[in-house]
Formats: structure tokens, C-alpha cells, sequence
């Protein structure tokens, strides 16, 4: 998942080979979490109003070929044309504050130790013409004898990556985009599955109208979007004696309902009993 | 309002606004002519709704699953930052609490030196830095628990709008906002929760807490971003050939849609779910033996006080009758020792963990039951 605006940036990558042994290798991607995202928007959101822009800490959990960053805080600067000074105490502080809650996350936005650092640009879109995107930079060492100060950033692909679970959250926050500030409520495995249902009505329209307009034969058909077709739907029960898929269905069917009578059977019963529970020491007491 | 006449009549009077060439016209918020009405400084005006951020909502759904990963039992739980404006408080800010299993350590000093640290940092970036409740992630949809209750009331206490809760289920973004109901509070400050006082606030478990709408807002910036993922990114690309592959799919978006609810396969934790209510009704059942038990004893005790008291009294008559003067009355209280009435706290948030169990339970069987009837035709 690109992040941003295409870039023409040639992402290289060094063979192993050149690596000095002892070094680490550099990683090859980053991935950022939403949660990153949100948090350095929210800050520049609060920025003051001399504030041309924001800094902060990436925090992030670094395997061998990609760096994950999972969160991000503000972090104090103050910033001249010649320099940038950011409050080392505050960021020592809140880091070790984020240590607590989650020991995994290191930092990964500043150098440490031998890793390169990453450095995330966040383009707001507030300037017109901008595209709003992310854009991730490496940094490496420059120069003849490399010195901690001396660096290039150069760019590295850059992406979106959260759990499966936290999908329907973002979905959510996307919707509402759409939808400006509507009241959600919980959302039930039912109204989720409704959704998906639609959603896939709709994917099979557009498949019909396609195979239509094939068969009338305003479009050439595709031999590839054919075969994929036939494929998906050629899968049969064959393999299955009759009776079995019935049966099979059956006790499944019987499962659920089961399932579904008993807890409704419990959320009676504990009504019932809560109520008697106000009743019952009435005729004690 | 004032305020909303006021914009309509201004609306009114301007010349209407040009058709704007974007698809999707923006909407914008209405901002009050005086912030005089809206902004609370007695504590006066009720929170009818609570606003999340986008931001909040990130974090919160990254914590629970943090924790899930974990695989620690623990919930996860941290605290939320905002302001309460014209009854809407705007939670805007939230961070996560070091995890720690029991009451203790949260109300401990180490977590109330973590809590001044973290809000004096934020203070620092112009952050929202008043805490208006507090966040607690659910697994399978239980989330009555004492520690729950005791921190709504601890918070209540302390903060000038009362505390309140959102709660988070891991995997659907499902949030609920809640709030402790004026009798439950009443009940627990007396800290009387016997049969009498049940009765007379009217306390079940689904009145121990009070839900609240909740609604989520995001801010501008986070919208243009989220607009850009979802934007179409997908052109149709061509072969080395030349030629233009007909492509069916629709721009392809930077957050595809899950399919994964239209799995048949049943989800593991349905028996997990079972398990637990197995585990909650064996729960209550101990505690309903316990109170039973405490009862009997009272009932016991209370009778042969009232046995005393009888035969005092007809003892007292017999010598009234013989003309001796009558024996005094005495307090039968510091004869017998009639225990407390049983707190019917415990059974109660019991209950109220088996419902939401149970509740669970019934969701996802329903939608089982919808694809097996769809996979059959």
C-alpha cells in the first residue's frame, strides 16, 4: 500500500556482499502504523502558531529487512534558520514513560547505536498544490570518514501496515470521512457481515455487467478474466456424496442454533434471576 | 439555539454560493457566535454525548491489540484526555496506563507519578492535558468488573464531570461509552449494597451503568490523509506487449475491504465463549451459595433473638399477673450477633458478566446461522 504520491525515487538496495561484515544491514522497507500517522498529525494540529512545522520520535520494533514503527510522540523544538534544538530532557522523559507501557517499542526515529535512522515526512497538504503523503528516508553515512553528523537521507519504500483486527476501526475513521461526524454505535458481527454481503453483491454486478458486455460483444473478452471466472466458479461439491453435504449442513445448522438458544437461555436467566434476587429477600427480611 | 438562527439567517442573506465543482461538498461545523453558553465552567451543563477522536480511536484499538498479543488476561487500559464543551465532551488525546493486573498498583504511586509525568509532557506540546475517564479493552464482551466499577467511582470522586468509561471490543471497532448511574453511585458511596438498598435504587446489573452516544470526528488533516490511502492509486497498467489489460477491478484503494467475515468457519472462540460461561455461571453459583448461606445464618440468629424476646415478654406478663415488677428489656442486639446482610455487589456484576457474555454468544451465532443458510442455497 503506497502511502503517498508516486515519486520517481529509485530505491537501491546494497547486496550483502558489500556489506562490511560487523555492519548491519540496512533495512530494505519501513511499514508505519495509523496510530504513528494520527499521532503526528494531531501534534501538528497543536502546533504553535510560529511553529512552521513538527518534530517527534518514531518508536518501532526493527527486524532484519524492514522496520515496523508503531508510535510516535511529540517531542519540544525550537528552530532557527541555522538550527534545530530539540529538548533532549523531554524526549528522554516521555520515552522512558513509553517504555513502560510497551518495553518492544525502541526508538527508531533517532540514531541509535549502529542502526540508521528513519525519518518519516508527513506532507499535510495544507499548502495548495501540495499532495498530501508520507515519505520515508534512511539515513546513511556520507563522506570519507564517516561521522555520526554527516548523513544523507535517502528515500525507502514506505507503507501502511496494521493487524487484521484493526481494520474495521480504520474502515470506520473512513467512513466518517465520508460521512461527516455521524454517531456510530457498536458495531455487531451482523451489521459488519451486511456490509461485507453488499460489497460483494456489488463485485458480482460488476462482474455481470462485464460478462455481458462480452457476450454482447461491445468489449473483447479477456482470456485471463475468463479462465479467473471459470476457476472461481467451478468449485463443486463433487467430491462430496450427496447425502453427506446434507447431513453436514444439518449438524452444523443444529450447532448454531444451539449455540444461539443457549445464550439466549443464560440472558434470560440472569434476568430473571437479578430481578428475584430484588424479590426473593423481600419475604426474608 | 441562538447561534444556529443567527448562521441561517446569514446564510440567507448571502447570495447562494456557486456550485462548487467537487464531487462531495465539505461540510463545515457550525462555531457558536459566543462561546459564553457552551463553554461550562460550574459544571452545570449534563454531557449528553462523548466525541472521540480519530486519534484516540487509533491508539485505543493499538493498545488492545498490543495487549491481545500479549497474551495476557489483562485488560488493557489507559486514560482519556479532553474538554467537555455545550455538553459534548470531546475526548482528544488518550494514553496507555503501564500494565498492571491488580488494583493496587493502578491506584499505586508508581502509576500516579507515570500519570503527572505523562500529563505534564503533553501539557508541554499543547496537548489537552485534563483527564475525563478512562479506556478499557474487552474480550468477548464482558467488562462488569469491580475494578471497573471501583475506578468509575474513584474518578467521579476526582474530576469535575465524573468519569467515564469507553470500552473497546478486540476485533470489531465496536466502542461504548459509559457512565455510572446516579443510584448505583448513591448505593456504593453508602457502601450499602443489601437487599434493602437494592430495592430502593432499583439495582440490577443493567442499571449499574448508563450508556452514553458516542460519536467519532475526525480532524481535517487526518481526513485528507485517510482520503489520499483510500483514493484510487491503481491505474490500468500495461503488459510489455503494449497492449492495455482490461482491468475489472475498481481503483484500488490503500485499504481494501475484509473479506474475512464471510468465513464459514466457525471462529475459534466460540467455545472459548462457551467456556466462559460455563466458568461465570460456576462463579455465581458459588457466590449464590455463599449469600444463601449468610442468609440462613441471619434468619437463624434473628429467630432466636425473637424467641428471647417472646419469652421475656411472657415471662414479664406472668409477673405482671403475680404483681412482681417486670424484668427489663433488654437489647437483644448485644445478645445475638445477627450478622450484616451479604453485599450483593459481587452476584450482580456477576450477572451482569454473564449477560454480556451471553450477548456475545448471541451475535455470533446469529451471524453464523445467516451464512449457513447462505452457503446452503
Amino acid at each position: 500500500m503506497p502511502l503517498g504520491p508516486q515519486t520517481s525515487a529509485v530505491y537501491l538496495q546494497q547486496p550483502a556482499s558489500s556489506v562490511l561484515s560487523g555492519a548491519i544491514r540496512a533495512p530494505s522497507s519501513v511499514t508505519v502504523h495509523p496510530a504513528a500517522l494520527f499521532s503526528i498529525l494531531d501534534h501538528f494540529l497543536r502546533r504553535k502558531e510560529s511553529q512552521e512545522r513538527v518534530i517527534g520520535t518514531l518508536l518501532g520494533i526493527r527486524n532484519e529487512h524492514e522496520i515496523a514503527i508503531k508510535s510516535a510522540f511529540a517531542v519540544l523544538h525550537s528552530e532557527t534558520v541555522e538550527q534545530v534544538a530539540v529538548d533532549m530532557d523531554y524526549h528522554r522523559t516521555l520515552y522512558e514513560l513509553h517504555q513502560k507501557v510497551n518495553p518492544k517499542e525502541v526508538i527508531v526515529g533517532w540514531r541509535t547505536g549502529p542502526y540508521p535512522a528513519v525519518h518519516i515526512a508527513i506532507d499535510t497538504g495544507v499548502q495548495e498544490g501540495e499532495q498530501v503523503g508520507v515519505r520515508a528516508y534512511l539515513s546513511s553515512p556520507v563522506g570519507v570518514s564517516p561521522k555520526p553528523e554527516n548523513a544523507v537521507f535517502i528515500p525507502i519504500p514506505c507503507e501502511l501496515h496494521f493487524h487484521e483486527a484493526e481494520r474495521s476501526g480504520l474502515l470506520l475513521v473512513d467512513l466518517l470521512t465520508k460521512a461527516a461526524a455521524s454517531p456510530v454505535g457498536l458495531e455487531s458481527d451482523l451489521a459488519n457481515l451486511e456490509a461485507t454481503l453488499l460489497q460483494v453483491s456489488d463485485m458480482v454486478d460488476r462482474v455481470l455487467g462485464y460478462v455481458r458486455s462480452v457476450i454482447a460483444g461491445d468489449v473483447e473478452g479477456d482470456v485471463t478474466v475468463g479462465r479467473y471466472l471459470m476457476d472461481s466458479l467451478n468449485v463443486s461439491t463433487a467430491g462430496i456424496e450427496k447425502g453427506k453435504l446434507e447431513e453436514l449442513f444439518n449438524s452444523h445448522l443444529q450447532d448454531t442454533l444451539m449455540v444461539s438458544y443457549l445464550s439466549n437461555l443464560v440472558r434470560a436467566q440472569v434476568e430473571v434471576s437479578s430481578r428475584l434476587a430484588l424479590f426473593y429477600n423481600i419475604h426474608i427480611g | 439555539m441562538a447561534a444556529n438562527t443567527m448562521a441561517a439567517a446569514l446564510a440567507a442573506s448571502l447570495p447562494a454560493p456557486q456550485a462548487a465543482p467537487a464531487p462531495a461538498t465539505p461540510s463545515y461545523e457550525a462555531i457558536p457566535a459566543s462561546m459564553a453558553k457552551v463553554i461550562d465552567t460550574e459544571g452545570e451543563i449534563p454531557i449528553k454525548n462523548i466525541q472521540l477522536d480519530g486519534l484516540v480511536v487509533s491508539k485505543i484499538i493499538k493498545h488492545g491489540r498490543d495487549m491481545a498479543s500479549a497474551s495476557s488476561s489483562v485488560p488493557a487500559y489507559g486514560l482519556l484526555l479532553g474538554l467537555d464543551l455545550d455538553g459534548t465532551l470531546e475526548v482528544s488525546n488518550c494514553f496507555a496506563m503501564p500494565n498492571s493486573s491488580d488494583e493496587d498498583e493502578r491506584t499505586g504511586k508508581a502509576a500516579a507519578r507515570y500519570q503527572s509525568a505523562m500529563l505534564r509532557s503533553l501539557k508541554e506540546v499543547q496537548s489537552d492535558d485534563s483527564i475525563v475517564g478512562f479506556y478499557q479493552s474487552t474480550t468477548l464482551g464482558a467488562f462488569f468488573s469491580q475494578t471497573l466499577v471501583d475506578s468509575l467511582a474513584a474518578q467521579r470522586d476526582r474530576l469535575r464531570r465524573g468519569g467515564v468509561v469507553v470500552v473497546h471490543a478486540r476485533g470489531n471497532a465496536a466502542f461504548r461509552a459509559f457512565r455510572l448511574t446516579p443510584s448505583f453511585i448513591d448505593a456504593y458511596k453508602r457502601k450499602k449494597f443489601n437487599t434493602q438498598s437494592l430495592i430502593q435504587h432499583r439495582l440490577t446489573f443493567s442499571s449499574i451503568l448508563e450508556e452514553v452516544p458516542l460519536v467519532i470526528r475526525t480532524n481535517a488533516l487526518m481526513n485528507a490523509l485517510i482520503g489520499t490511502f483510500t483514493e484510487a492509486t491503481q491505474e490500468p497498467y500495461e503488459d510489455p506487449a503494449g497492449s492495455v489489460i482490461p482491468t475489472l477491478a475498481v481503483p484500488q484503494s490503500s485499504l481494501p475491504p475484509s473479506f474475512s467475515g464471510l468465513d464459514l468457519e466457525p471462529p475459534s472462540y466460540i467455545s472459548s465463549n462457551l467456556e466462559r460461561i460455563g466458568e461465570g455461571l460456576d462463579d455465581y453459583k458459588t457466590e449464590e451459595n455463599n449469600v444463601s448461606y449468610l442468609l440462613r445464618q441471619i434468619t437463624r440468629e434473628r429467630a432466636r433473638a425473637d424467641a428471647y424476646v417472646q419469652k421475656r415478654r411472657e415471662e414479664n406478663a406472668a409477673r405482671i399477673s403475680a404483681g412482681l415488677a417486670p424484668l427489663p428489656e433488654e437489647d437483644v442486639s448485644r445478645l445475638f450477633k445477627i450478622p450484616a446482610e451479604p453485599s450483593r455487589l459481587d452476584s450482580m456484576l456477576l450477572l451482569g458478566q454473564l449477560d454480556s457474555h451471553a450477548k456475545t454468544l448471541e451475535n455470533l451465532a446469529s451471524s453464523q446461522l445467516v451464512k449457513t443458510f447462505a452457503s446452503r442455497v
